[in-house]
Order: structure tokens, then C-alpha cells, then sequence
């Protein structure tokens, strides 16, 4: 049981694309799972969290679910690749990876004094684009953040998420994306 | 909480002290995919680079260089340095961008655990994924032997595990390159003249061009569309033999409707003609070919009527030809060809190409066949041989067979298991849906494996029946082949160009994409073969092979990525005519005594093929320009450029059966077998009656391809009648014949 009382945004961030790993027996276990839930409890979204319904076991047949389930969405499958989990794939003249948006964001990384880890990563991938949030975020950079969010991640994050909401065969899925949403929309 | 809760409500006010782990310890370990790095200057063109490579949208391999901009492509050209396709690209070239950045392209090793044909995937590590590959392939040795593996390759990165295969013991390896391609063309040409032609006729010198059935300008290899254009501007003349009106013949001087199947009595006719009137090179014959007098005897039959009765051609048409021929010897090319798997008796043709070649003299000189040489000796790294025991070997009567076995023969081991079962296969590159004719019979095969594992770039239909499926690199990210060749040589000068252009790797590899040599090492060990690894790395093979030359991917790298030095031209003195050939008579074989003690016809032979039956149309097949097979079919920019594959049909019998360019039809073949999809009719005077054609590699049937799904009409889907020419063992796929469907009505073609 931990004590934290003021969650940290950039933490968040960071935890939602942890979310969004593909899906193993080296961290989805009970731990993630148990401070998942606890998101879903405090944000009050009792269907999503109902809809979860894992055992406190999880067993080999519940982990793979989710992994045909996010080769399905985000990799590849039959009949095809639903929601590749890249900006550019969703932009204008997009239906491809790493187009000519993807080069903005990375730009948009490099002009803040961040830049791909790995040459052969794709900047704007949706777990790229959380953890670029969590270091702006706790640069105090809000102002930059919400520039980022507003022209570069929203734009493509919004069909993704419509797709994924759609297709996901796992609750855990659609409730990931539905908590992403959450965390990156303005703040009224 | 609230249903009217913010983010920052939730920030401040929510707790998450029920969890069992603080939320920054849950994400403690986690290696970011973005850093803190140093700021580069605005405006300093940092990052941007000309990255030397080679093409691999199709197999002619031209050389390119990527503009690489902060890692990532965005465009390909020529390399300015190439003395062979220089700056120019074809519009494939220019769209292998689409092909790196393709979202349906394979990204991590996937586990089928589905069905064959239906799969549903699951992402795997490459550990599990290798680990279950060598598992379910050594049992399969283990129980059935080491030949019950069936190899599929395919391209350039297939080589190195082909080797590892052979060598593990089996020699079932079938390259739709050989056995559905250009394989009874190479064996054709082995036979006569002792060397495999590749497409080396110097059009770009000839006076006069012979083209059966190549249809130059549809096919798009660049240098050699160059080669033939440069030979039109000088003034050749050009004979193009086509049931088809192909972009080739229309720029011909003689188009020659011949009916299908019958080359092979064309050429001998024209033989016969050159010979009787004494119009072929009697010096060349005499100092450099075997057994004229026997050839000579063996073709007197060929007379310009018989063949023009076969053909359905006029007789002064023929000798039109013959005279034409003769009168720009030997400055003519008589092109070999590339696709040649048509009917079943191809490789008597492809020896009517090689011995109409030589009774002109057309060898070695401007205009002729020859044989380019760069100069230049690279090393050669591969695996040991593999011992095979030949009790196995399924070459069946096909002595005469390109490297590999006949795919036939495989097929019915996997099918029937038949001489002895093969139980597992691997599919590197190749995609037999679309390659091997009799596609159902094939399904079924990979069915009753054991074990499919598939290694590929993009998913195309064979993936779809895979146990274990692999994503390799693309060309734009690995390195590999070394383009080997020779250029810029005149009529009249000793001199020319040798070049070489390894493939080097234009960006990293994104995902878990892994190249052949890793891939292939990886199963070695967990095979037991890991002490017979000949290299530990790509860029370590590249650098052993380039070593004899004195050079090394470092040294490629800073020259611009081609090196180039002095070399011969590829012709003999002026004249003359006597060569030696590495043949059994050590000259080119007219009449070949190896083929008849092997129970074959000695001399160019016409063997009749299967008539057009009534209310069909034979189909025929060929290259649209924009793409390659089924390779280029899911990328957007060539897809926008041709999207499905018009069906020819003769304009009057369209008319007829109340047809107009634009309907919709299907297509059914003589076995009651339908195309799965529609595609649109051309009518057009330019094709015969008895005949359809349509581009291959269309009507892609895995869905995961998003853009080349179902579009246009799949022709292989069509070949249900299975053909195998007798000395090569290589299919035959144009012996099957097709009427319509349009909105459900079934639609004979008039006679």
C-alpha cells in the first residue's frame, strides 16, 4: 500500500505508455494491474472497470488474449493491421509510417532539446509522444506541452483512439485509450 | 469522483494509495524511447545524407542513392556515379519509399495460433520464434529424414539460407526464378551454347531485333530499356512475335500475331529457310558449332508453309522475318528472353533462340549475344555443400533441370508423400500462392505440413498459411547483393567499364526487423550447425566478398557507393568466327548428343501444345510496367499508377458478346475454376481471338495487404491445368484457357 496523495502528470504520462507496451509476464501482473484498477476506480469509470474483470492469477491464456488482441490493433493481423499506433499514419497525407508529420514531431522534439533514443524509432509513435509529455511536464514546460498536445498529438490521437474503441477485443484496450484521452485533454 | 471530473481534479484530489506499487515504481524500469539530446543549429542540414544503394523494387538492381533526412527517407534516385542505369529510375525505383514506411509490412516475429489460412497472430520474441523454428524443422528431418524440408526462396536475401538448408540435407529447394521464370531459358542456352544468356544481347549495336514474346517497355529493367531504345534511335529494326499487340510491338517494324505455342515452328521454319537458301554464316558455323549436318536434316521439314499453317501466319510474313534476319547478320539480337515458362515445350524453343543465334553468327559481335565481363573477382562466401543422398533427389526424367527440383515433384511429396514425404517447409522471399500454378493443389500442400515458417517483407499470401512468420529487413535496410557488371563498350573500340555496386543499408532496420545472415545464424545454432557458420554478420560477408577486388564496405561507402575500372568490351576481334564454348563438343551444340542419349530431340523440335477449346480463350500473361509480380502490389504510389490488371479480349469478339471497355467481369477457366474478384475488359484490336491477356500478380487474397486486396483478377488462380516441360522439369502456364462471367451470366468467347 503506498501513500501518495498528489499524483504527478508526468508520471501519468509515463505509466500510460508503460500501458502500452506489448503485453508480457514481466510487468502486466498483479502490481500494474492493481494500480490500473485503482486509475479506473478513481476516476470513477465503474463499466470500465467491471468490464476488466481479470482473475488475481493471471493465467498464461489471459496474457496472450491481450497480445493477439494488440498484434490485432497495433502490429499486424488478418483481415489487416487496425490502428497502427503512429501519428502519420492518421495525417494528412498519411496511411504511411513515419511520413513527412512524423519528421515535424521529431523536430518539434529536437527544437525542445529531446530526440529519438534509437535512429531507427519512429518519432511519433504514441508511446514516443507520452514520454515526451512526462519530460515536458516536469520541466514545468506547460505551455510547450499543450502547444505539443494541441498540433501534434491530439490531431492523430483522436481517430486512433475512435479506431481502438471500435476494434479492441480486450476492455483493457479500450479502457488505456480512454485514459490516454482523458489525460491529454485541456484543461477547462 | 464526480462525473464532471478534469484531469487537474483528479491530479490534485485523487489518491491512489488502494494500488499495491507507488506509480513511479511501476514504470521505474522503462528505457525511453525519447532522450535529452543537444540542440542541433536550425538550418545546418545536419543529418542530411546521399545514402548508395541498390534496387530491389525488381531484380534488374539499379543503382540508387536515398536522401536520407533526420533518419528518415524521403526520397530515391539514381546514383549519379552509375555508368549502367545512371541517374534514371522507373517509377518502381522512385516507390520503394511506400515499401519502407508500408504500416501493413511485417514488424516482429508473429505465432500463427489459428489455422493455415486463417491465422490469428500473436507477437512473439525472435528468441521464441527461433527456438520453435529449429524445434519443429529438425523433428521433422529427425522423423522423416533430412530431405522431408521443402525450400521456397526467393531474391537476393534468400541465397545465404538456401545454402544453410542444402546443406543441412535437402535438395528440395524450388526458386520460382528458376522453375516458373527464366530456368528452361538458362538450361536452353546451357546446352547449346554452354552459358546461361541472362538477357545480354547488344541491342543497343544491333541492326535488326528479334523479340518473342518480350515485351520490352512493359517490362521495365532500366538499363536494358535504355539498351533497346538506344538500338531503335540507330535504326534497328524490330520483329516482335506476340499474339498481342504489346508496347513492344507497337514500336515494331514486323509484328508477327503468331498463335500461341507455336515459337518453336516460327524459328525452325526460319532456320530452315536460312539454311536451304544458304543466308546463315557459314564461317561461323563452321569454326564454332557441332553437328550443322544433323541439325540441318533434322529441321528440313520446316518448311514457311508447314510453319505458317502452325502459326496461323502468312508465308511471306515468315520470310519476311528469315530475309530481315539475314540481311543485318550478325549484328542481331535474338533475345533470349526472360519469362519463359509458357507451354510446356519451352525448352525446345529456348534451343531454337540459342541455334538461330548461332547460325547467324549473331555471337560476340555488335548486335549479338554476349557475354559481359566486368573483370572484376569478388570472393565467394557461403556454407559447406551439404552431402544428399541420390536416393532422394527428386529429378525424375527432368535431367535437364535448372539448380533446384522440380517444383512438381516437391509438391507431390508434400501432397502425397510421394516418393517420400516432405513434412515441413520454408517460404524465404517467395510466395508460392502466386508463383506455382495449380494453386489449390498448393493450399492444400502446405496443409498437410508439419511446419510452415515464412520469412518476408510485407504479408503477402503465403504468410497466411505460416506456423512461425518472420519479418525481414528490406533492401533499403540491409546490405547484400553485389551488382557485378559491365558498360559503356562501343563497336570499333577494345575498351569499356566494369563496375560494382554492393546494396548497403539506406536507414536502420525500424521494429524487429533482422536480416538474413542473423536470421539464418540464429537457427543454425539452435539446429546443431552452429560450428559450421561461415560468417558472423552481414557487413562481414559483404567485406570477404569484396576483399579480392581490394575494396570493403568502408572504401564503398566514401566512393559514392560504386567502384568502377578499365575493362574489355564484350566482343571477339573483327572477323572472327571460331570460338570454343564450355559444351560437351567444346562448341555450340546445333544437334546436342547429350540430349538424345538423354532421350530428348537432339535438334530444335516443335511439340504441339493443347488446342483452344470451344467458347474459351487461351490466357496469357504478362508484366505491367509499374510493378513486379505480387511484390509491388500493396505499395499506394504504384497501386494509384495501375490499380487492377485489364483484361484484353479482341475487340470484335468483345463485340460479340456484348462487351464494351469498362464492364466488369470475372473470369472462368476450363475446370470450372472463377476468379475470385472481377476486373475491368479492354477490348482492343490488338490481341488475337483465341487468346486473353492480363498482367500477373495481381488479386492479392490476404486481406492484410490493405491496398492490393482483391484488386484485379489473380491469373495464377487461374492455371488449375498443370503443365511440366520434359527435360527441365519447370511449369508450363499457358495451357489454360478462360470464358467470362459478367453480372452472373456465363460468356463463351466466339471462336
Amino acid at each position: 500500500m503506498t501513500t501518495t496523495s498528489a499524483i504527478s502528470l508526468a508520471e501519468v504520462y509515463r505509466f500510460l505508455a508503460h500501458a502500452m507496451q506489448y503485453p508480457e509476464r514481466s510487468w502486466f501482473g498483479e502490481d500494474f494491474l492493481s494500480l490500473f484498477c485503482t486509475f479506473l476506480d478513481e476516476l470513477g469509470w465503474d463499466a470500465d472497470r467491471a468490464a476488466l474483470a481479470f482473475p488475481k492469477q493471471l493465467s498464461s491464456k489471459d496474457i496472450e488474449l491481450l497480445q493477439v488482441d494488440y498484434t490485432r490493433l497495433f502490429i499486424n493481423s488478418v483481415p489487416h493491421v487496425l490502428a497502427p499506433p503512429y501519428g502519420s499514419f492518421y495525417l494528412a497525407g498519411g496511411g504511411i509510417l513515419y511520413g513527412a508529420s512524423a519528421e515535424k514531431t521529431r523536430n518539434f522534439y529536437r527544437e525542445h532539446g529531446f530526440d529519438l533514443a534509437l535512429a531507427s524509432d519512429i518519432p511519433d509513435s504514441l508511446t514516443n509522444e507520452l514520454q515526451f509529455l512526462s519530460f515536458l511536464r516536469e520541466l514545468g514546460e506547460e505551455n510547450v506541452e499543450l502547444e505539443f498536445t494541441r498540433t501534434h498529438f491530439r490531431p492523430w490521437f483522436c481517430k486512433f483512439s475512435t479506431i481502438v474503441q471500435r476494434e479492441a477485443n480486450t476492455p483493457y484496450y479500450k479502457a488505456v485509450v480512454k485514459m490516454i484521452d482523458f489525460f491529454t485533454m485541456e484543461d477547462e | 469522483m464526480a462525473l464532471t471530473l478534469t484531469r487537474r481534479k483528479f491530479l490534485q484530489t485523487a489518491s491512489l494509495a488502494a494500488a499495491s506499487i507507488p506509480l513511479s515504481k511501476v514504470t521505474a524500469g522503462a528505457q525511453p524511447g525519447v532522450v535529452k539530446k543537444s540542440y542541433p543549429a536550425p538550418g545546418s542540414f545536419t543529418g542530411t545524407e546521399s545514402k548508395p544503394s541498390v534496387c530491389e523494387m525488381c531484380f534488374w538492381r539499379c543503382q540508387i542513392v536515398g536522401k536520407v533526412r533526420d533518419g528518415r527517407l524521403v526520397k530515391l534516385e539514381g546514383n549519379p556515379k552509375s555508368v549502367d542505369n545512371g541517374k534514371s529510375i522507373c517509377a518502381r525505383g522512385n516507390a520503394g519509399v511506400q515499401l519502407l514506411y508500408d504500416p501493413d509490412r511485417l514488424k516482429y516475429p508473429l505465432k500463427n495460433i489459428g489455422e493455415r489460412g486463417k491465422p490469428v497472430w500473436k507477437r512473439i520474441s525472435w528468441e521464441e520464434a527461433l527456438d520453435e523454428c529449429a524445434t519443429r524443422l529438425k523433428a521433422a528431418q529427425k522423423n522423416h529424414g533430412p530431405h522431408s524440408l521443402a525450400i521456397f526462396p526467393h531474391g537476393a536475401s534468400a541465397k545465404y539460407p538456401m545454402q544453410f538448408f542444402e546443406m543441412t540435407g535437402t535438395e528440395n529447394v524450388s526458386e520460382a526464378s528458376f522453375f516458373q521464370c527464366r530456368g528452361i531459358r538458362d538450361m536452353g542456352y546451357v546446352s547449346t551454347f554452354g552459358f546461361a544468356p541472362g538477357e545480354n544481347v547488344d541491342m543497343a549495336h544491333a541492326k535488326a531485333m528479334l523479340l518473342i514474346g518480350t515485351h520490352i517497355g512493359e517490362n521495365i529493367h532500366v538499363s536494358h530499356v535504355k539498351s533497346y531504345l538506344k538500338g531503335l534511335a540507330n535504326g534497328a529494326k524490330l520483329i516482335v512475335v506476340d499474339p498481342r499487340f504489346s508496347a513492344a510491338a507497337s514500336k515494331a517494324d514486323i509484328w508477327v500475331k503468331i498463335k500461341p505455342g507455336t515459337d518453336t515452328a516460327f524459328m525452325m521454319a526460319i532456320m530452315n529457310y536460312l539454311v536451304v537458301n544458304n543466308k546463315y554464316d557459314k564461317a561461323f558455323v563452321e569454326g564454332s558449332c557441332e553437328g550443322f549436318d544433323a541439325f540441318r536434316e533434322g529441321i528440313a521439314h520446316a518448311t514457311l508453309e508447314w510453319a505458317a499453317k502452325i502459326c496461323d501466319l502468312a508465308v511471306a510474313q515468315i520470310k519476311e522475318v528469315a530475309e530481315l534476319l539475314a540481311a543485318n547478320a550478325p549484328n542481331v539480337s535474338i533475345h533470349p528472353g526472360r519469362h519463359v515458362s509458357w507451354h510446356g515445350n519451352d525448352f525446345q524453343r529456348m534451343r531454337a533462340h540459342a541455334c538461330l543465334t548461332a547460325i547467324l553468327g549473331a555471337y560476340a559481335v555488335p548486335g549479338g549475344l554476349i557475354k559481359p565481363s566486368s573483370g572484376i573477382k569478388l570472393g565467394k562466401v557461403g556454407w559447406p555443400k551439404g552431402e544428399h543422398d541420390e536416393e532422394f533427389s527428386l529429378t525424375g526424367s527432368h535431367k535437364f533441370k535448372p539448380p533446384g527440383m522440380p517444383t512438381e515433384n516437391i509438391k507431390k511429396a508434400m501432397l502425397e508423400g510421394k516418393p517420400y514425404p516432405i513434412k515441413a517447409c520454408v517460404c524465404w522471399g517467395q510466395n508460392p500462392i502466386q508463383t506455382i500454378p495449380g494453386q489449390q493443389a498448393t493450399i492444400q500442400a502446405l496443409k498437410k505440413m508439419d511446419f510452415v515458417m515464412v520469412v518476408d517483407v510485407m504479408p503477402t499470401d503465403i504468410t497466411m498459411y505460416a506456423d512461425i512468420l518472420l519479418p525481414e529487413g528490406s533492401y533499403l535496410e540491409r546490405y547484400d547483393y553485389i551488382k557485378n557488371g559491365l558498360a559503356g563498350w562501343q563497336p570499333g573500340s577494345d575498351t569499356a567499364v566494369g563496375y560494382i555496386a554492393p546494396r548497403m543499408p539506406v536507414v536502420e532496420p525500424m521494429f524487429e526487423r533482422r536480416d538474413q545472415v542473423w536470421i539464418t545464424n540464429q537457427l543454425a545454432i539452435r539446429m546443431g550447425y552452429g560450428d559450421k557458420i561461415p560468417v558472423q554478420s552481414l557487413p562481414e560477408m559483404m567485406d570477404q566478398m569484396l576483399a579480392p577486388a581490394g575494396l570493403s564496405i568502408a572504401k564503398m561507402q566514401a566512393m559514392g557507393g560504386i567502384h568502377t575500372q578499365p575493362a574489355k568490351a564484350p566482343y571477339a576481334p573483327a572477323g572472327i568466327k571460331e570460338h570454343a564454348f564450355k559444351t560437351d563438343s567444346g562448341k555450340i551444340e546445333l544437334y546436342s548428343e547429350v540430349l538424345s542419349d538423354a532421350g530428348f530431340p537432339a535438334v530444335p523440335t516443335f511439340l504441339p501444345v493443347e488446342e483452344v477449346p470451344e467458347g474459351f480463350a487461351r490466357l496469357v500473361y504478362g508484366r505491367s510496367p509499374v510493378h513486379t509480380f505480387n511484390r509491388s502490389q500493396n505499395n499506394r504510389w504504384l497501386h494509384h499508377e495501375i490499380p487492377e490488371n485489364p483484361l484484353w479480349i479482341n475487340e470484335e469478339c468483345g463485340k460479340k458478346m456484348g462487351l464494351k471497355t469498362g464492364d466488369r467481369v470475372h473470369c472462368e477457366n476450363q475446370d470450372g475454376i472463377r476468379s475470385r474478384t472481377d476486373t475491368v475488359v479492354m477490348l482492343t484490336p490488338g490481341i488475337r481471338r483465341d487468346t486473353v491477356y492480363m498482367a500477373h500478380g495481381y488479386g492479392t487474397m490476404n486481406t492484410a495487404m490493405t491496398v492490393a486486396k482483391d484488386q484485379g483478377v489473380d491469373d495464377t488462380s487461374l492455371i488449375s491445368k498443370v503443365v511440366v516441360d520434359p527435360e527441365t522439369g519447370a511449369h508450363g502456364m499457358r495451357n489454360n484457357f478462360v470464358r467470362l462471367i459478367k453480372n452472373g451470366k456465363t460468356l463463351n468467347i466466339p471462336s
